[in-house]
């Protein structure tokens, strides 16, 4: 044996010296993974760490949770406001207090020009539940526009839609612990090993102490597809042909619950009548997955005693998506499969706090769920602020998605975007560059001044990131979770809660409403409002103190409980004023551009597990950026050798759109008529996009548009592609 | 001892009730005599002794192919435990992958260090940087003795040592000892989020797991190093599997379960339509970081040949004796520029008693303090001292030239692990030496050209050999000679017609008794453009058998391409702005 020992130097092991863990949620996706951020001892963040008695993660992070320490200091952070009068000129830096005046001047004289609906916000799903809720106090009690959106149009509107118009009620009714009782498993356009890996990583385990079949429907041979019993490579789009030929056989082989049916539903006739259109034969033309599968899939869904179903953007972005969510919905309920444990609809959602911006930002209402549309919210809601309920608008603006044609066409003259960054995330981005040019004013608001978005902007105010400051996340399992301000906003940086409360001073009518001064006390201030008979979102019984001791509480949880609801809907009553749930009728309209002889590829985006977003933090991060540092796309190999275009070369895409370039990666993941491209990149994949809107939802289709491949000139392309990569 | 959690997870925790008594490669997995706890590892001078009852086991990763997602979150937790900038890592996620959609599947490898048996890196190592623990069987480098030479990197077929360009040094994966110490399983294994990872006593069969199997596609021959990672990889396998990074190898499945590395020409439009891949130049591809080990061994094996040749013919003299040692001396500050830290070149001669680069520095040095021994006594007019040095350098010499050798015949470098290498350098040495020699002895002894004809042929044969060999070989020297075929292929070709070439005409030369200067000269530029050629080809056409990279990731092509267009410039793209 060798051992080489004789005297030798102690060996040597990297510390991080950290002097404290500080409690926090992570702030990338919607797992909401409880995380501990290490500081030093000079109160700087070096390292994060799973927290281990977290039921959520239980010890474990992804690649990004893992390096999250260096989001802080990173390259490109904002650190003082600035303004500058036209776009073409140089940014000056200036004080939060001159910034600020500038906003709500900008604000109030597009507003006296043009009306009050000129100015149009545009939030986010990456920020505090209380900074949401504030903001939502200053847009609809004080600014008073009614074109105030979130980007999470771009990534849950069709999962929200869909709940509503199933249960009557937005919020996904199951939870991870799902996993734990299921007999079966279905996920739609859903890659969690990428996407969400801890959710994956908690599937695994419940597999590997209990296996169950577990079927993926995804038109790419992701790493979770490989890994599942039955795959199956679905044609782009049209799931909701599949779901609906489920539903046939279902009905057909009489393997759905009637009792369930008859006693929680409405809408069956209709429902049945529209199904009975779409036997496996007809469907398989459409959908691409051969009759007997779906006969033995339809079989193995309806005879298992508790199945669910997952589902991610495959489903939301499409032109379908709020019809796919319900169709989901539809093969649960008639299979009795909600609300019971291992049964469900669960929409995996993607930012941290997507949730949180559903539940309590006004953006497609009033805080809590409330709608607009209806009086008594009004009326309530106008109460509890001070504000005059006629001051709110009877029915809900623009969606984000909507809210850039306003801006298009005139309507629209002032833009306030905060943390969210459309000039890389909306479809058809040379689009979306040409209209940002039609804003009088636009103010950007984010904790990177990088953010592309920021090159419209005429007012930039830095915000502070995540652990710079303190609140709430809800997860994809209505798991209310605590971050701690684990160190000083970075700069001149503020918290997004400060800034929202110091820009509502700047009106006079804001005086007379709460400003809470801590996110703690507007915490306080929402479970107020979150209490009332059969309301399912309700806070009302968690205090900062129990989140952080239970690692994150689910609502409901009403004053008194203790503890949150593992499952919404569990005795059955649904959200309807009847308390029944609605089997919709879905038929399938064809309207989506597909490939032709001049576009002969189908263009699918997604995400990469490296990266988050638009890369505005992990392209700062070396440890994640390295695995993909350049835009790529997956193409099939007997595609490529056709075109002559060759592995680790160039490519020129061109749609209808634009193009874009990217390097190639030859792999049979992907099928002969497909290209997939991550959509994380600036200036990448969504010049290409069409991002027709679904109808319901106004969520963009952009995971299926066509597009050609043309080898490039390999000197030029690599030029072209270093010139876009800022970051 | 670094602090436990109160809740810390069971997954993460060190879980071995019992071991086995020997490992598959028949050696003991208790690593010290019965009752022997080993002693402190004294990590970051801590004096302390970790409680675990199997502190002296043989330790090692085992990992489940068939559930690796490639997530990156080994990785990611071990850079971030170990504090690495983003170009490094010890331990890398690969992935191969085969079929047709969509009956495709992807293989992916993480890969750190496999703590072997038999670390060849320890024994490469010429400062006895390495140190193989009875505690664990960890193998731990120290960077602070390390001089950067990148030996290890060589010689390891799993790419566990990591050279960092910038800081000059390599490093690599401590098995996270300190963990060990209170009971944890390593950081990468305990945030393994596709349960792929595990770890524990070598042989035992993790919970929930059936397989401890020494073979997954893609990764080496474990018996090089007697290597100790298990895995278990019961998926159906693709007929064939292909790398998405730039190396020209794929594996292809002989039998049951095992698979060899076959050439992929990978140029998509070329080879994708069947068409041979055609030769090219591509001069640039010539020049590497190891440009001063091209002028060390020329220059060394060339002095050893002016020497012996002249000594040997018996026209020994001061004035080749002088210009061997300037070789040497060359050769020597070659040799030491080629170090991340040239200042420790001291440290060479630390492992003579393993390392063949330390016996080789010790061997060269000899040669060169008897050289200058024997011009002394030459010089002085001593001749008996002068033949007992000159034997005692000829001595040295051939030492030389033996070590030389042993360091290039490397298991994880197949295309250089042939009798070639020793052909080549006897060769070299024969014909470069005896051409200075024949420059600086008047009279055109015919022994020197029979010498030069000598060593030229022998080089010769040697390619023949190895050309043959390497053809068919199921090995990554396959490879190699693919891309010296092709990618270099003109060189190659442009080098053998020089070298047949300049045997041809020495020997008409020498037959015809030509003693004009011209034609000799003539020759002896053919004779050093061909060695110089060759000897830039070795080193460049080399593949090691190393573990597969992903597309960007541990991809040298697109290293190179990142460098090339200035992508490196950003820390963050992961792509260290040198080479070396």
């Amino acid at each position: 044996m060798l051992f080489g020992r004789r005297r030798k130097n102690p060996i040597r092991i990297a510390t991080k010296a950290v002097a404290e863990w500080k409690y926090a949620t992570c702030g990338y996706c919607s797992v909401g993974c409880s995380i501990e951020v290490g500081v030093d001892a000079g109160g700087k963040p070096v390292t994060t760490r799973g927290v281990g008695g977290a039921d959520v993660n239980r010890g474990k992070l992804c690649i990004k949770g893992l390096t999250q320490a260096q989001i802080f200091a990173a390259p490109g952070r904002g650190s003082e406001p600035k303004v500058r009068d036209r776009i073409s000129e140089e940014w000056q830096r200036t004080d939060w207090n001159s910034a600020l005046d500038r906003v709500a001047d900008g604000f109030k004289r597009i507003q006296a020009r043009y009306g009050r609906d000129a100015v149009a916000v545009i939030s986010t799903g990456q920020i505090m539940t209380e900074e949401f809720y504030t903001l939502g106090k200053l847009v609809r009690g004080v600014i008073g526009t009614n074109n105030y959106d979130g980007n999470t149009t771009l990534c849950m509107a069709s999962a929200v839609s869909g709940y509503k118009r199933s249960f009557g009620a937005d919020g996904p009714p199951g939870c991870y612990g799902d996993f734990d009782h299921t007999e079966c498993l279905l996920a739609f356009g859903s890659n969690l090993p990428e996407q969400h890996p801890i959710i994956y990583w908690r599937l695994k385990e419940a597999l590997e102490k209990r296996k169950f079949p577990v079927i993926v429907v995804d038109p790419r041979v992701t790493m979770f597809a490989q890994m599942a019993d039955i795959h199956l490579p679905v044609t782009p789009g049209t799931d909701l042909v599949l779901l609906n030929s489920l539903c046939h056989v279902i009905l057909e082989d009489g393997l759905h619950d009637e009792a369930a049916v008859r006693a929680r539903t409405n809408g069956y006739d209709e429902f049945a009548a529209t199904v009975a259109e779409y036997d496996p034969g007809s469907a398989a033309k459409i959908c691409g997955i051969d009759e007997d599968t779906i006969r033995t899939v339809a079989h193995l869904y309806g005879k298992a005693d508790a199945a669910m179903a997952i589902w991610t953007m495959g489903i939301n972005q499409s032109t379908h998506g709020s019809d796919g969510v319900c169709a989901i919905n539809n093969l649960n309920l008639i299979t009795g499969n909600i609300g019971k444990p291992g049964g469900t609809s669960l929409s995996i959602t993607g930012q941290c706090n997507a949730m949180g911006t559903r539940e309590w930002s006004s953006c497609s209402g009033l805080p809590g769920y409330r709608q607009l549309e209806n009086p008594a919210h009004r009326e309530e809601v106008g109460k509890f602020w001070g504000v005059d309920p006629a001051f709110f608008p009877k029915q809900r603006g623009l969606f984000q998605t909507d809210i850039f044609p306003a801006i298009e066409t005139g309507q629209i003259k002032a833009l306030w975007v905060i943390a969210t960054n459309p000039l890389t995330s909306m479809p058809n981005t040379p689009r979306i560059r040409k209209t940002m040019q039609n804003l009088e004013f636009c103010v950007v608001q984010d904790a990177y001044e990088d953010v592309e978005t920021a090159q419209y902007a005429h007012v930039y105010l830095p915000a502070s990131v995540w652990a710079e400051k303190e609140g709430c996340f809800t997860n994809t399992e209505r798991r209310v979770n605590l971050t701690r301000a684990a160190t000083a906003p970075f700069g001149n940086s503020k918290p997004d809660h400060w800034i929202f409360s110091a820009l509502a001073k700047r009106w006079p009518s804001a005086a007379k409403m709460p400003w809470p001064a801590t996110s703690e006390a507007t915490f306080e201030e929402m479970k107020q409002l979150s209490k009332g008979r059969g309301r399912n979102l309700d806070i009302s019984g968690m205090t900062y103190e129990a989140i952080e001791a239970a690692r994150g509480l689910q609502w409901p949880m009403r004053e008194g409980d203790a503890e949150g609801a593992k499952r919404l809907y569990a005795d059955g009553v649904f959200a309807f004023p009847d308390g029944k749930a609605k089997l919709l009728a879905l038929p399938y309209r064809e309207n989506n551009e597909r490939p032709d002889d001049e576009f002969p590829f189908w263009l699918n985006s997604g995400r990469v597990v490296e990266h988050f977003h638009t890369r505005t933090k992990t392209g700062k991060v070396g440890d994640c950026n390295k695995h993909s540092p350049i835009p790529y796309m997956e193409m099939n190999p007997d595609a490529a050798d056709a075109l002559g275009v060759v592995h680790m070369g160039y490519a020129r895409l061109v749609s209808r759109r634009g193009d874009a370039v990217v390097m190639v990666q030859r792999t049979g993941r992907v099928p002969n008529n497909m290209v997939f491209v991550p959509f994380h990149f600036h200036e990448c994949v969504n010049r290409l996009t069409l991002g027709l809107l679904d109808p319901h939802s106004r969520q963009p289709a952009f995971k299926q548009c066509a597009v050609r491949v043309e080898p490039a000139n390999q000197p030029e392309a690599e030029q072209r592609g270093a010139a876009m990569r800022a970051f | 001892m670094i602090p436990l959690r109160a809740d810390e997870p069971d997954y993460a925790k060190l879980a071995d009730a019992d071991a086995q008594a020997v490992n598959r490669y028949g050696n003991p997995i208790q690593l010290l005599p019965d009752g022997d706890n080993g002693v402190s590892l004294n990590i970051n001078g801590d004096a302390g002794i970790g409680d675990n009852a199997n502190r002296t086991r043989q330790h090692a990763f085992h990992f489940t192919a068939d559930n690796c997602i490639g997530c990156h979150a080994c990785e990611a937790a071990c850079s971030e435990k170990n504090d690495l900038p983003p170009h490094l890592s010890f331990r890398s996620v690969g992935y191969v992958e085969g079929g047709t959609y969509p009956d495709y599947a992807r293989i992916n490898i993480s890969m750190a260090c496999n703590h072997c048996d038999d670390p060849v890196c320890l024994k490469g190592c010429p400062t006895r940087a390495y140190t193989k623990h009875p505690e664990y069987g960890a193998v731990i480098q120290d960077p602070d003795i390390c001089f950067g030479c990148g030996y290890c990197t060589w010689v390891c077929p799993y790419n566990a040592p990591q050279l960092d360009p910038v800081a000059g040094q390599v490093e690599k994966c401590n098995m996270c000892v300190d963990r060990l110490e209170v009971g944890l399983k390593p950081a990468c294994v305990s945030a393994c989020v596709g349960n792929a990872l595990d770890f524990g006593v070598v042989e035992n069969v993790p919970a929930r797991r059936e397989q401890v199997d020494a073979h997954i596609p893609g990764f080496p021959d474990p018996n090089i190093t007697k290597a100790n990672i298990r895995f278990q990889q019961r998926s159906p396998t693709a007929h064939e599997f292909t790398r998405p990074d730039s190396a020209q190898v794929k594996y292809r499945r002989d039998g049951e379960r095992g698979f060899h590395p076959v050439v992929d020409a990978k140029d998509g439009g070329q080879s994708g339509n069947g068409n041979p891949a055609k030769a090219q130049w591509n001069w640039a591809r010539l020049s590497s970081r190891e440009n001063p080990l091209l002028a060390f061994t020329l220059a060394v094996q060339t002095a050893i040949g002016a020497f012996a040749t002249t000594f040997l013919a018996g026209h020994g003299s001061g004035l080749v004796a002088l210009a061997a040692l300037v070789l040497i001396g060359l050769g020597m500050a070659a040799s030491t520029a080629h170090l991340g830290k040239p200042l420790r070149f001291y440290r060479g001669f630390n492992n003579l008693r393993h390392s063949n680069l330390s016996r080789e520095a010790l061997a060269t040095v000899l040669f060169g303090g008897a050289t200058t021994l024997y011009l002394g006594a030459d010089v002085m007019g001593w001749p008996h001292l002068a033949l007992g040095f000159g034997i005692a350098a000829i001595a040295a010499g051939a030492a030389t030239i033996y070590t030389m050798v042993r360091c290039y015949l490397i298991p994880a470098r197949p295309f250089w692990n042939h009798w070639h290498t020793a052909a080549s350098f006897v060769g070299t040495s024969l014909a470069l030496g005896a051409w200075v020699a024949l420059a600086l002895t008047p009279g055109w002894p015919p022994m020197l050209a029979c010498a030069i004809v000598g060593g030229l042929a022998l080089e010769l044969a040697g390619l023949l050999g190895h050309a043959r060999t390497m053809r068919t070989a199921q090995h990554e020297g396959a490879v190699s000679h693919f891309v010296q075929t092709t990618t270099v292929g003109n060189v190659y070709r442009l080098r053998n017609v020089l070298l047949i070439g300049c045997l041809m005409l020495v020997a008409v030369l020498a037959i015809s008794g030509v003693a004009h200067p011209l034609p000799w000269l003539l020759a002896g530029l053919a004779g050093f453009a061909a060695a110089v050629l060759g000897r830039a080809l070795f080193y460049v056409v080399v593949v090691p058998t190393t573990m597969p990279g992903a597309f960007f990731w541990k991809n040298k092509g697109f290293e190179q391409h990142a460098r090339d267009l200035g992508l490196a410039a950003n820390p963050a793209v992961g792509v260290p702005l040198k080479d070396h």
